[in-house]
């Protein structure tokens, strides 16, 4: 934590690209979240039909009207609440999803390398008996709460349901696995191929483009908020799980990673204590490639008009307004110089610090 | 080598199982079937005369001929407290009504006995019936508690004479469904075989065969619609991949030549700063740019102009192809330009530290022939596996770039598949593209065994 802490001191007074990344980050950040209290002329969805297709900086105001700096499309919404609430919603959609997805990647990731394909031993019986147990979890834990949720059941019905989950899967686990000990093949301890499992489902998810990925699942779920975000941390996460066990593998060998293990510690201190700092400055920068890359994914599932609403306030759709006017040229130029050069200051960031990280080594 | 090949392959089989029985089966657990919504508009349109009675039978007969009536898989878990025979309940109204109603009342049996009698009463009643108990039926279909359903039966029994059949059923079925207890059967699982007639089993055995179905949208096969939508994509996928490349490679020398140290200072960051805009804006930039007569126009701005390709010869075909490819080409090339050059760069300058180079240096041959002929050919050994990589990744930027430009491709297929919900155009796009993905995975592997024989050897 300190390293990085000092990493970014030293970058701050070394690099003036840097400085001026983070100071432009720093200001989007203040801003968008300042938003509801700033004394802006118009909201993001008011419609202004007496004044559209205006172009920015037009001197010629209505009298009575606060003045569209920046123009207006179409609808003759405001492009300037719109560029600040659309960045608003991608920052309040990326962040949340990209750190939830770091979570899962660098947990799965850091895992299956430290255990690799066989340090860890589980006993065949639980493996199996853990398998069935997926059935009664699987009815009681997600199919019978979602009839539920449907018919609008009140909610005993759901502690109840949420209790037979438990008790049944606990019993079949239990029971099978003293069933499954008696059997000569079942009683053996088996090492368990984490690192396997993981490379297999990344290669499943990103056999399919991520964008085409996307696509596809937002046909089936609905087009709301949640479901999208949730579609784009399954997609996500992927990047930084493969980037977290490069390094543990890459740790794993280092020569204080070596006394620890001889030290007897247990595995879950050697992660903790041991891997868990020297992982966080790769995640860092994973983190902010993917935060740039999501700014871009969401502006353009909301350009092209797929898995979001069409009253979500995004960058997308203000630049999807052009396709009714070409000459407002306005409405593609200032929303993407604003992505543009966001999706820049974190790449500036991230490259900074990642050279600074190899530098280091 | 052929051995390898054929392993690869087999092992790839199941990935591209996985996926595709994936996207199947979650594409069918959602509900609300493609045209169900068309069902439920109330007025008839302009060119429909229909009725919902009629258009109910077309929509169960659309059901039927596409397959959609069956049920999904080999066998069903549902709750104890639902009708087994839910999934042969359509439309979706109904399904829901009948679920609602085996919901509250707890008893599936008496539930899907009401329903039927229902129904059966629904279509026996004349069109004057009709109107004098419709304020009742939609009662029973709306209702909230028991009391009001039998309100509303016995308001239908008194404005009915009870001399058909089917009425007294009904109010019998009613009263059957109001004594049934409701309890917690529902925590009951209740398995249901279905045997080989399930859409998954005539999906897979279809695709083994090699059919991929057929489009909900227009009945045709998806192979139809994917092969004429998958040249236009195909061509402008190549050609854009292959300047790019050339293009990535000649600045890449240019900046690794010793002389070079300007070409670096000025075309690294100004890729860097390509890099950071997303391909749908540089592409709306062009287009109004270099598209537009308000601007310049350079360039044609939409489609493909087919409109004259008949009688002109191959030459004026492809000038007039170029023509309008040109700026989606060049939208490709410039948004994938800073990946490649960036790659080809740091390929040839960990090259260029090496012995041999400083041999050939020293043996006095020329800057240019040590870069193409000693440096070069070693530094693009690990761009093949980049290149075979990159090839599926540019169908994501395909689907944008079609979309903009309006090019007929597979990507503005699968948006229009997506906006539609035409899940077996959908489902065969995806098997498309992982398929691409493998055979380029394949031809990747192929070529960089060929180029380096140390790997030739280890591989057999």
């Amino acid at each position: 934590m300190r390293s990085l802490w000092q990493i970014a001191r030293d970058l701050w007074q070394m690099a003036p690209a840097f400085r001026l990344a983070l100071l432009y980050l720093v200001l989007l950040a203040a801003v968008a979240l300042a938003l509801p209290w700033l004394p802006l002329g118009y909201g993001p969805n008011e419609l202004d039909l007496e004044q559209t297709y205006q172009a920015p900086f037009g001197w010629a105001a209505e009298p009575d009207k606060p003045r569209h700096w920046l123009g207006t499309d179409g609808l003759g919404r405001d492009v300037l609440s719109n560029i600040l609430y659309g960045a608003r919603t991608a920052f309040a959609i990326s962040l949340p999803v990209m750190a939830i997805a770091s979570l899962i990647g660098l947990t799965l990731g850091a895992s299956a390398g430290l255990y690799g394909n066989r340090r860890l031993h589980l006993s065949r019986a639980v493996l199996a008996a853990l398998v069935f147990g997926l059935l009664p979890l699987a009815y009681y834990g997600i199919y019978l709460p979602m009839l539920l949720f449907s018919q609008g059941a009140a909610y005993s019905d759901f502690i109840l349901t949420g209790m037979a989950a438990l008790f049944f899967t606990l019993l079949l686990v239990l029971g099978l696995r003293a069933l499954f000990k008696q059997l000569p093949f079942l009683n053996q301890k088996t090492p368990f191929p984490a690192d396997e499992l993981l490379l297999r489902l990344i290669e499943v998810q990103t056999s399919i483009p991520r964008l085409v990925l996307i696509l596809v699942l937002a046909a089936i779920v609905p087009p709301t908020l949640l479901a999208l975000s949730v579609l784009l941390v399954l997609t996500f996460w992927t990047g930084t799980a493969r980037l977290a066990r490069a390094e543990m593998l890459r740790i794993r060998e280092l020569p204080f990673f070596e006394a620890a293990t001889s030290l007897g510690f247990t595995q879950r201190r050697l992660l903790i204590r041991h891997a868990l700092p020297h992982l966080l400055g790769p995640v860092l920068v994973a983190f902010s490639f993917g935060l740039a890359g999501l700014l871009m994914l969401e502006s353009t599932l909301s350009f092209l008009n797929i898995g979001v609403s069409t009253d979500l306030v995004s960058l997308g759709r203000m630049i999807a307004g052009i396709r009714t006017n070409t000459a407002a040229w306005w409405l593609v130029a200032i929303p993407g110089a604003v992505l543009s050069v966001t999706v820049l200051a974190l790449q500036t960031f991230s490259y900074y610090v990642l050279r600074s990280l190899q530098n280091k080594k | 080598m052929a051995n390898f090949v054929f392993r690869r392959l087999l092992l790839a089989i199941p990935t591209l199982w996985f996926i595709a029985s994936a996207i199947f089966l979650l594409s069918k657990l959602m509900p609300g079937a493609f045209g169900s919504e068309h069902l439920a508009q109330q007025e008839a349109g302009y060119y429909s005369r229909s009725d919902a009675a009629s258009r109910d039978h077309s929509y169960r007969l659309f059901l039927k001929t596409t397959g959609q009536d069956l049920p999904l898989f080999y066998f069903s878990i549902t709750s104890a407290a639902m009708p087994d025979t839910l999934h042969r309940v359509f439309p979706e109204r109904d399904r829901a009504f009948l679920q609602k109603l085996s919901w509250q009342y707890g008893n599936p049996d008496a539930a899907a006995r009401f329903f039927r009698s229902l129904k059966t009463l629904e279509t026996d009643l004349s069109e004057t019936e009709r109107q004098q108990v419709q304020e009742h039926l939609y009662m029973i279909y709306s209702h909230r508690e028991a009391a009001d359903l039998q309100q509303a039966t016995a308001g239908i029994a008194a404005k009915l004479p009870a001399t058909n059949i089917s009425r007294s059923k009904n109010l019998e079925s009613s009263a059957r469904l109001l004594a049934s207890p409701s309890g917690y059967t529902y925590l009951l699982p209740s398995v249901q075989w279905h045997g080989d007639q399930n859409q998954y089993y005539r999906w897979l055995s279809g695709l083994l065969q090699g059919s991929l179905g057929t489009s909900l949208r227009d009945g045709r096969p998806v192979a139809t619609v994917l092969g004429e939508a998958i040249g236009n994509t195909w061509w402008l996928l190549l050609a854009s991949m292959a300047f790019a490349t050339m293009l990535a490679m000649e600045l890449a020398i240019l900046m690794v030549r010793r002389s070079g140290r300007m070409w670096r200072s000025t075309l690294l960051p100004s890729l860097f700063l390509l890099d950071s805009i997303p391909l749908f804006v540089l592409a709306i930039l062009l287009l109004v740019l270099l598209a537009n007569p308000a601007f310049l126009q350079l360039f044609p701005v939409y489609g493909m102009g087919y409109y004259n390709a008949f009688d002109q010869s191959w030459l004026e075909q492809l000038s007039q192809w170029l023509q309008f490819m040109a700026l989606p080409m060049i939208c490709l090339v410039l948004a994938n330009l800073p990946y490649l050059t960036n790659q080809f760069y740091q390929a040839v300058t960990a090259v260029a530290g090496q012995d041999y180079i400083r041999t050939a240096r020293a043996k006095g041959l020329s800057e240019h022939r040590v870069i193409r002929r000693h440096m070069l050919r070693n530094a693009l050994l690990p761009v093949i596996t980049l290149l075979a990589d990159f090839l599926p990744a540019l169908v994501a930027g395909a689907v944008i770039i079609e979309t903009v430009f309006a090019i007929p491709g597979v990507g503005r297929l699968l948006i229009d598949a997506v906006l539609t919900r035409d899940y077996p155009v959908i489902v065969g796009i995806v098997v498309i593209v992982a398929v691409f993905r493998l055979l380029s995975h394949l031809l990747s592997d192929l070529l960089y065994a060929l180029a380096d024989p140390r790997i030739r050897s280890h591989a057999s």
